[in-house]
């Protein structure tokens, strides 16, 4: 069992290595100069020389991505080049706020979804099966730069429920997360319902159904739970790519988060702070995909310690 | 049936309407300035946009472009996805651990990062778009093939065919590949699906197809600006992309299904 | 399940941001101010807002010649200029009046390399800087330099917290007609107007959509320019929303890399300016809501030219210049066209790519980040790019834009344009004084450049300005600055009721 774990831990740190350096060349390759984004164009040539000295820009590649390896061991992100604020403080500001539409979002998606998938396993080939994955799909083959908007026009102006943008009140969040919801949604539905109907077939259940339990109690209650197992994983996933993934929605909502401050450095060549907002989002994902996995292992006997895969 | 026909026929519509942008006298390019935002009327069935170009020729053009943009990123999304995967499950060992760390940094890196700097790069349009969402893509049908060839790696047939002194290229392509391209097909039929929105989240942020072509995402993009002043700009290309998702995706349940109670038959 | 809902608890308790009170003036902008330092920042939306924080030197009239703010000034020789601060002098936050010494340390710190201030090129003019009383600041140069005065705009800075090395950035201190107050989030700003303590917030909402339908359900009750045409003509309806509009100075243009084999020909570039029709475009595109323009000022700026003869709309014309350069229809030239991704820019140059198709030149429309394309323009990869520039107020611009030595990243000439004439009718204007002989020069200047066609000039566009009518006072500048917040007000204090409702249950 811990040599189970060690080396998923491992596998995880050598994931997030990559996804450091990947995001380090890759950054670096693209064209644009922080210092031209920094300085504007009026800023005397000498300026632009001690600027980038003074940030350690002009030294070869890969002294620079050998420092910040070493700076990051340290936990130190260093500052923003942009607003020369340190790392840190941004990341602490924005990570709440994109935790938070993510939680309320994934929410809404389960909501959705796990009436959906049961209703669709319990009655399968019926009209209600095909009417339930029809509506979930619905939500997903809507890009959200429109399905935001939309929602604004139907919740916030006609209905006057939710303000249009923003965050202020509690409220604010719920049009945000419908537009993330709503695609996962139809994702998770279709893994609920699939995912139920192995497990329907199992022996288990013919036992349960055999000793007299109607169909819904034994779905529910026994194979419900067994079936959440690969939906677990995927929501796993899904959490890890709703936070990078959000920029659209955040974008459109004004939503200040971790997508947004992405994009923002992106555009602004602020190299730290891109770093180290995939490094955030690359985390959540190998964290949040180790622990479904240990969970996982930990749920399910028939997995093989030895050969997790 | 209707499971059945109800999206083969969307799509056989959509593929039908990508041939068809290459025959018809189209204009989906002549900007008429005059005739900005006119919505529908007798003269022109879907009206005009936001610089008084045709919307019905620009859908049909549109299809042409969504349909090449799906396609490839599937099909080589899949060759090359097949390919890694089958081959890692199948040599196990240090080639396999290679791969599956590179899956998880795929996994784990945002894609949009990688198609701005793509973009960035090679310039913008169509020819990047496929190839980022490619190399965002090919992870997914990577992790299927050799989750597949790791289950079906001690089938019978296989160490028969290996204890026969089969070479590892012939076990992989005649014993292995047959048996899992069913999973792949249905997984690409979802990915068509997911193709078309990336493509049109691309084109929102300004890195899809380049003016004057046409996709659906870039129309969405581009109406839904004018969504509350003309709303047939958005809700045209909209709703035809909705059509073409829900087609793909229910195709992809139906032939899940299908081959379900196909394989069933078989065991008994 | 359970640990879901935990966790959908306390995120709801804890992220949710405080609701506005309902007495603030809430305005929207597409994009937040990013540096609060007047030293530092170089974005149109932080140098707007930190005119409202803090008091400057000089200002400028409607016409853009420098005129007092904080200062008079008087010329003692070409090299020494004297400013006596004006009586009463404004206070900062902490009580105590601003003075020559605060004057003194601001310029200074934007000298000193290690405030790394993108303006100190500006100033590397000046020797030194003495002040001879409280109230009184001599400023020595280099060299004679005429439009000295009007470069002194930086945002004046208390000397104390410059020397304690404030963090002026995310917590600026001025003595403005308007306090920082708050900055809840990345996307929101809020300040306290001195003298009747009304505070105003700003709110980033980038999607011009969504900026509109917060005007419409209460949330912002003013809007000011980057919405599309279509969408001011839509608000401009509603009953509740008043619309003002005012001639700009915002100039847009397309420009061209010289070095090119194609467009670094005269005849190309001047076809291309024949074969774009402009008023078509301003009337259809931009609602009407622009001005044609010839050359970077406009006619009512102290140098602008309103003799200059523009380039008409005239195909037939464009045809036979490019016949002259040696293109014909089976040789036709392909050129590669840059812009950024915002869609404006993008409908403006799909638009000039069919009109250009017109005449037998293809244009290859490449839209890039903002990061990318600002590189590319800069590196002079790019055959023709469109661009405007905002804020222009002093004619020291032609020197960076068009003077052969001012290729970046000495300036920001970056179609390499290297004209003689241009450079020596340059630098005369800047070796003479007397505003009426520069006048003269730099209008020969524009008649230069407007046949030499280092850019072609596209139009001014007008500010536009939506405001709920819940409010009141509210006007608009030319240049597109917020200083008319000074003077917004509720409507009627008593009558006003917040269209939203979902205030009263937060």
């Amino acid at each position: 069992m811990s040599h189970f774990i060690l080396k998923r831990i491992f596998s995880a740190l050598v994931g997030l290595l990559g996804v450091i350096s990947l995001v380090f060349f890759l950054i670096h390759m693209i064209p644009g100069d922080p210092i031209d984004v920094m300085l504007g164009e009026s800023a005397l040539a000498a300026d632009r020389e001690s600027l980038r000295q003074g940030l350690g820009l002009h030294l070869p590649l890969y002294e620079q991505w050998w420092n910040y390896l070493t700076a990051l061991v340290q936990a130190d992100f260093g500052h923003s080049l942009f607003s020369g604020r340190p790392i840190v403080d941004l990341l602490l500001e924005r990570i709440p706020i994109t935790l938070h539409l993510s939680i309320v979002a994934l929410a809404i998606a389960i909501i959705i979804a796990l009436p959906l998938g049961l209703l669709a396993a319990t009655r399968q080939h019926s009209i209600y099966d095909y009417g339930s994955m029809g509506f979930a799909l619905f939500g997903m083959s809507i890009p959200n730069f429109w399905m935001g908007p939309l929602l604004i026009l139907v919740g916030a102006l006609w209905l006057g429920w939710f303000p249009v943008s923003g965050r202020e009140g509690w409220n604010a969040v719920i049009l945000p997360a419908l537009t993330l919801g709503t695609a996962m949604a139809a994702i998770l539905a279709r893994m609920i319902r699939s995912s139920l109907l192995e497990i329907l077939g199992e022996a288990f259940l013919r036992t349960a159904r055999a000793k007299g339990l109607s169909s819904i109690h034994a779905t529910i209650i026994h194979a419900l739970p067994n079936a959440l197992l690969p939906v677990l994983t995927l929501l796993g996933l899904q959490l890890g790519g709703l936070l990078g993934g959000a920029v659209i929605t955040e974008t459109v909502f004004a939503w200040p988060g971790l997508g947004l401050l992405m994009i923002e450095a992106i555009q602004q060549r602020d190299y730290p702070v891109v770093q180290a907002a995939v490094l955030c989002i690359s985390m959540t994902y190998i964290v949040v995909n180790l622990l479904t996995d240990l969970l996982y292992a930990w749920l399910d006997p028939r997995i093989n310690w030895q050969n997790p895969s | 049936m209707m499971r059945f026909w109800f999206p083969l026929g969307i799509l056989l519509t959509w593929g039908i309407m990508a041939i068809g942008s290459h025959i018809l006298p189209l204009t989906p390019n002549t900007i008429d300035l005059t005739h900005i935002l006119i919505g529908p009327n007798q003269s022109s069935w879907l009206g005009f946009d936001e610089l008084g170009r045709s919307i019905a020729d620009r859908l049909i053009t549109g299809a042409s472009t969504s349909f090449f943009v799906a396609l490839s990123v599937v099909a080589l999304g899949i060759l090359i996805g097949g390919i890694l995967g089958i081959a890692s499950g199948y040599f196990s060992g240090w080639v396999d651990q290679i791969f599956v760390r590179i899956v998880d940094i795929m996994l784990a890196f945002p894609g949009l990062l990688l198609a701005i700097a793509l973009a960035g790069a090679l310039g913008p349009g169509i020819e990047n778009v496929i190839l980022a969402l490619v190399i965002v893509g090919w992870v997914g049908y990577a992790r299927l093939a050799r989750g597949q060839v790791l289950a079906l790696k001690h089938a019978d047939h296989v160490i028969a065919a290996q204890a026969m002194g089969a070479s590892p290229w012939r076990i992989m392509s005649k014993h292995l590949l047959p048996l899992i391209t069913a999973p792949l097909i249905i997984e690409a039929s979802f990915g068509i699906a997911g193709a078309i929105i990336a493509e049109a989240g691309l084109s929102f942020l300004g890195l899809g197809v380049q003016p004057p072509e046409a996709s659906w995402g870039s129309m969405i993009r581009d109406g839904t600006r004018y969504m509350l002043v003309a709303p047939h700009l958005v809700l045209i290309p909209g709703l035809t992309l909705m059509a073409v998702v829900l087609a793909a995706n229910l195709f992809g349940d139906w032939l899940r299904d299908w081959l379900d109670v196909k394989d069933q038959k078989l065991m008994k | 399940m359970i640990i879901w809902s935990f966790l959908l608890l306390i995120s709801f308790t804890w992220s949710c941001a405080e609701a506005p009170s309902e007495s603030t003036i809430r305005v929207g902008l597409a994009i937040a101010p990013t540096n609060l330092d007047p030293r530092l920042a170089t974005d149109a939306p932080s140098a707007r807002v930190n005119r409202l924080l803090y008091a400057r030197l000089v200002d400028f009239a409607e016409n853009a010649t420098p005129i007092p703010a904080l200062a008079t000034w008087e010329t003692i020789d070409p090299t020494h200029y004297r400013f006596h601060l004006i009586e009463p002098r404004p206070r900062f936050p902490d009580g105590t009046l601003l003075s020559a010494k605060d004057v003194q340390e601001t310029y200074a710190s934007v000298l000193d390399p290690n405030t790394a201030s993108p303006h100190r090129g500006l100033f590397k003019n000046i020797s030194r800087i003495r002040t001879p009383t409280e109230s009184i600041i001599d400023f020595y140069l280099l060299h004679p330099d005429p439009l000295f005065p009007s470069y002194l705009v930086i945002g004046i800075l208390p000397a104390n917290l410059i020397a304690m090395k404030h963090p002026f950035h995310e917590d600026p201190v001025g003595s403005g007609p308007f306090l920082f107050e708050q900055r809840p989030d990345a996307s929101r700003l809020i300040l306290k107007r001195r003298h009747d303590s009304q505070l105003i917030e700003f709110v980033a909402v980038p999607d011009p959509t969504v900026r509109s339908l917060k005007l419409l359900a209460g949330e912002v009750h003013l809007l000011q320019n980057d919405l599309p045409p279509e969408l001011v003509a839509y608000l401009a309806k509603n009953p509740s929303i008043s619309l003002q509009h005012k001639q700009g100075s915002k100039f847009s243009y397309i420009g061209f890399n010289h070095e090119d084999p194609v467009v670094g020909q005269s005849l190309v570039r001047k076809a291309i300016a024949h074969a774009i029709n402009r008023e078509q475009i301003i009337q259809y595109a931009l609602g009407g809501r622009a001005r044609l323009a010839q050359a970077l000022f406009p006619p009512n700026h102290w140098v602008g030219a309103s003799q200059l003869q523009g380039y008409d709309y005239d195909p037939p014309r464009a045809r036979e210049l490019l016949r002259q350069a040696g293109f014909t229809a089976e040789r036709s030239p392909t050129l590669i066209y840059k812009t950024s991704t915002d869609p404006f820019r993008l409908r403006l140059a799909t638009i000039v790519q069919e009109q250009l198709q017109q005449v037998g030149i293809h244009l290859s429309i490449q839209s890039h980040d903002w990061g990318t394309f600002y590189g590319d323009i800069k590196a002079g990869n790019f055959q023709m790019y469109s661009l405007a520039w905002v804020g222009l107020k002093t004619p020291d611009i032609f020197r960076h834009a068009f003077h052969s030595e001012s290729v970046p990243p000495l300036g920001v000439n970056r179609g390499r344009y290297a004209d003689p004439l241009a450079d020596t009718l340059i630098a005369r204007a800047e070796g003479t004084s007397g505003e009426s002989q520069q006048q003269k020069i730099y209008r020969s200047l524009q008649v230069h450049l407007l046949e030499t066609l280092p850019y072609v000039p596209l139009w001014y566009e007008e500010n536009v300005a939506l405001s709920s009518t819940a409010i009141r006072g509210y006007t608009l500048r030319t240049d597109g600055n917020f200083d008319g917040l000074f003077h917004i007000q509720w409507a009627t204090a008593s009558t006003f009721q917040p269209k939203i409702k979902w205030q009263a249950g937060s």
